[in-house]
């Protein structure tokens, strides 16, 4: 070790090599030594902290130093005390081994290079590095805040829910840029709603109902206005709810910046520190908005996420498939399989509309519109209403299609709907059946002795043709026996042992004859499972089906001796 | 030759002295239903008026695997388009399941019926 720091000394860095020629100079004389000139301070002090020369750009620096003068009387503690250690401490042959000894000296920043000169005698090279070490305090404030938007960003894209962006931007903002920070959202009718957080850490929800004029610059933040300048923010005049509890003293400074969202604004943000602490600088405060920028945006996406959930609960409400049961002594039941998971709505529709007594008729309505997801739903919905204002005319089925078909058509798309209806009644153990098929695979007949018959009706999609047409089949049902209604995602799904062959129409029968006699909801139950066993995880079209049954308990109304006394376990 | 690709669609155009002929490969779908619509405009743009007259566009469906509704309502859709520009279409080489389909939804004629001359414009149907 030893030897390489001699070996180090003979390389001859800078500083030593300067100050053995400097004391080989005149002595007595510094202003004629080689670094009397020099454009740093240069300063010669002996072995006892005595001042033996300095250059005239040390004697600015230390006004009142001169030849003689007690090192510890005119330089800063310091610099005095790093020459104690350096003249001390003869092993300490070269100084470019440590970090050089810096301070203040007056409002500027000096390190000091040693070298030793003859008779214990040490130089003192100052060099300024005030802009250096400017620099270098931006360069690493600069570091920090990048690195604290990135987590902020990372933080706060973490949830797409509102009030938990707010509570991150409160929390953030009161860990990095204040003491305490609020978050203000927009008011609705209710007031605004007001996330604290204060020095603990801990995050208070409120609602305020006062007037957000109360705190300055607010109401302008809030509207989206450029934020008001810290200095011309009276903290007194805040109200209790802008300051969080447990702050160490009286607020002393206040920053009010919007949230900027998509669009419209997505609050406001306080920033608030203590009488004791500084006041924000306006770099902090041109820092305070780019987080507020970063927090809106987050906040701003969770809101407009929050809103079109919302948006689509209610439109799923409206469009969801109705729960069926029995209605006049018939049986009905319905399954629908959206395309996606992701999706409870989409093209394929059924209602039961229930005729007001008995003596009437009641009428199934199973549907597919082209198309997927909410714009289906949405046509879904128009079809479902328009079918709906139509029922007083459903003895006639060509009539409700024809008016139908004229509500949807239009000359700027070729969007379509194939449909079924069934009007059904029950007389006596019988259930009658007018079904018409428009465009739609023609309903299945399941028979008491397991033959699956086509229901004979066919005609044409509605919405795009000016004329359509279609025939109407007139069935009888005895008890046990089912008339299904399905769309053709059933017969279309793909899947099998190959996953590639379609279920088809061959398939969909053969499941039915086992369906003899069974409920309406175990003939749906097992019409479904066995598609979804044929699909497995595989891709699929909307699917939908409607059991309209037959009962066997016929002879509990039924008691005039006409039931066919055919009943399953 | 024109060919365009997505993932499960391909079609092919064919461009004879009066006809244009599309082939039509893979699903035409929910996914893919506006690819072909985009295709039959810009070759009934691209037509040049002082070349011999467009008299048919032909689809072929030879290499068809699924059609779904969307699909159909991309088909009805050129019909409304072919009718308009009086010239006229026809989909050849249908297999089963576009066949089936177009039984079904009771479209077979609409789409299938030649053009009348003098009823340029008219929507497919009022015939």
């Amino acid at each position: 070790m030893r030897q390489r720091r001699e070996r180090a000394a003979d390389a001859s860095p800078l500083p030593v090599d300067t100050s053995r020629r400097s004391s080989a100079a005149p002595r007595g004389n510094g202003h004629s030594a080689a670094w009397g000139d020099a454009p740093c301070p240069v300063m010669v002090a002996d072995g006892r902290g005595r001042l033996v020369e300095l250059n005239a750009v040390a004697a600015s620096l230390f006004p009142g130093a001169e030849h003689g003068s007690s090192l510890r009387d005119v330089v800063p503690t310091w610099l005095f005390e790093a020459h104690d250690r350096f003249a001390s401490d003869p092993a300490e042959q070269h100084p470019g081994d440590r970090t050089p000894a810096s301070g203040p000296i007056g409002e500027r920043s000096f390190e000091a290079h040693p070298a030793r000169s003859g008779h214990g005698q040490v130089v003192w090279w100052l060099v300024d590095d005030t802009d250096r070490r400017a620099a270098e305090e931006a360069l690493r404030s600069e570091r920090e805040r990048t690195a604290f938007l990135a987590r902020a960003s990372t933080t706060l894209l973490a949830s797409m829910h509102v009030e938990t962006c707010m509570e991150a931007t409160a929390r953030l903002a009161a860990e990095h840029l204040a003491d305490a920070a609020v978050t203000v959202a927009p008011g609705g009718g209710r007031g605004h709603p007001v996330t604290s957080c204060g020095p603990s850490g801990e995050v208070m929800h409120t609602t305020v109902r006062g007037n957000p004029e109360e705190v300055p610059g607010l109401a302008e933040a809030l509207r989206g206005f450029p934020p008001v300048p810290s200095r011309r923010i009276d903290p007194g005049a805040l109200p209790d709810w802008a300051v969080p509890e447990g702050l160490a003293g009286p607020v002393g400074s206040v920053v009010v910046s919007p949230l900027p969202g998509h669009g419209v604004p997505a609050g406001a943000l306080i920033l608030l520190r203590t009488e004791d602490r500084r006041t924000f600088s306006e770099n902090e405060e041109v820092f305070a908005r780019l987080f507020a920028a970063r927090a809106g945006a987050a906040i701003s996406a969770a809101r407009m996420y929050a809103d079109l959930t919302a948006i689509t609960a209610t439109l799923m409400r409206e469009l969801l498939p109705p729960r069926l049961r029995g209605v006049h002594g018939v049986e009905f039941a319905g399954a629908y399989r959206p395309y996606s998971q992701d999706e409870r709505v989409g093209g394929d529709f059924y209602d039961v509309h229930p005729g007001a007594t008995g003596e009437e008729e009641t009428l199934v309505v199973l549907g597919d519109v082209c198309g997927k997801g909410l714009e289906a739903a949405v046509l879904t919905g128009k079809i479902r209403n328009t079918l709906q204002a139509l029922l007083p005319l459903a003895a006639d089925h060509q009539s409700v299609l024809g008016l139908v078909n004229g509500a949807l058509i239009n000359s700027h798309d070729t969007r379509f709907a194939t449909l079924a209806l069934a009007s059904v009644i029950r007389r006596g153990g019988t259930v009658r059946l007018r079904v018409t098929s428009a465009g739609h695979p023609a309903p299945l007949l399941v028979r008491a002795d397991g033959r699956v018959e086509e229901a004979d009706t066919r005609g044409t999609m509605v919405g795009v043709f000016p004329e359509i047409t279609s025939t109407t089949a007139h069935l009888e049902l005895a008890p046990g026996e089912t008339c299904l209604l399905f769309t053709d995602g059933i017969i279309e799904a793909r899947g099998g042992p190959w996953g590639d062959e379609l279920f088809g129409a061959d398939r969909l029968k053969a499941a039915l004859a086992e369906c003899a006699g069974m409920p309406a909801e175990a003939v749906v139950e097992h019409a479904q499972m066995l598609t979804e066993q044929w699909i497995g995880g595989g891709h699929h079209d909307d699917m939908a089906v409607v059991a309209v049954t037959a009962p066997h308990h016929a002879h509990l109304t039924a008691v005039d001796g006409r039931t066919r006394g055919r009943y399953t376990a | 030759m024109t060919p365009s690709h997505n993932p499960s669609l391909t079609l092919t155009v064919e461009i004879q002295r009066n006809t244009i002929v599309v082939h039509v490969t893979g699903d035409l779908d929910y996914e893919t239903c506006d690819e072909l619509v985009r295709t039959v405009d810009a070759q009934l743009a691209r037509w040049p008026q002082d070349g011999p007259r467009l008299t048919a566009l032909h689809l072929g469906f030879a290499g068809l695997r699924d059609v779904d509704s969307m699909g159909l309502s991309a088909l009805l859709t050129i019909r409304r388009r072919t009718d308009a520009a009086a010239i006229g279409l026809s989909l050849d080489e249908r297999p089963p399941a576009l066949q089936r389909l177009l039984e079904i939804t009771g479209s077979l004629e609409h789409l299938t019926a030649p053009r009348e001359d003098g009823h340029a414009g008219e929507q497919p149907g009022a015939v």
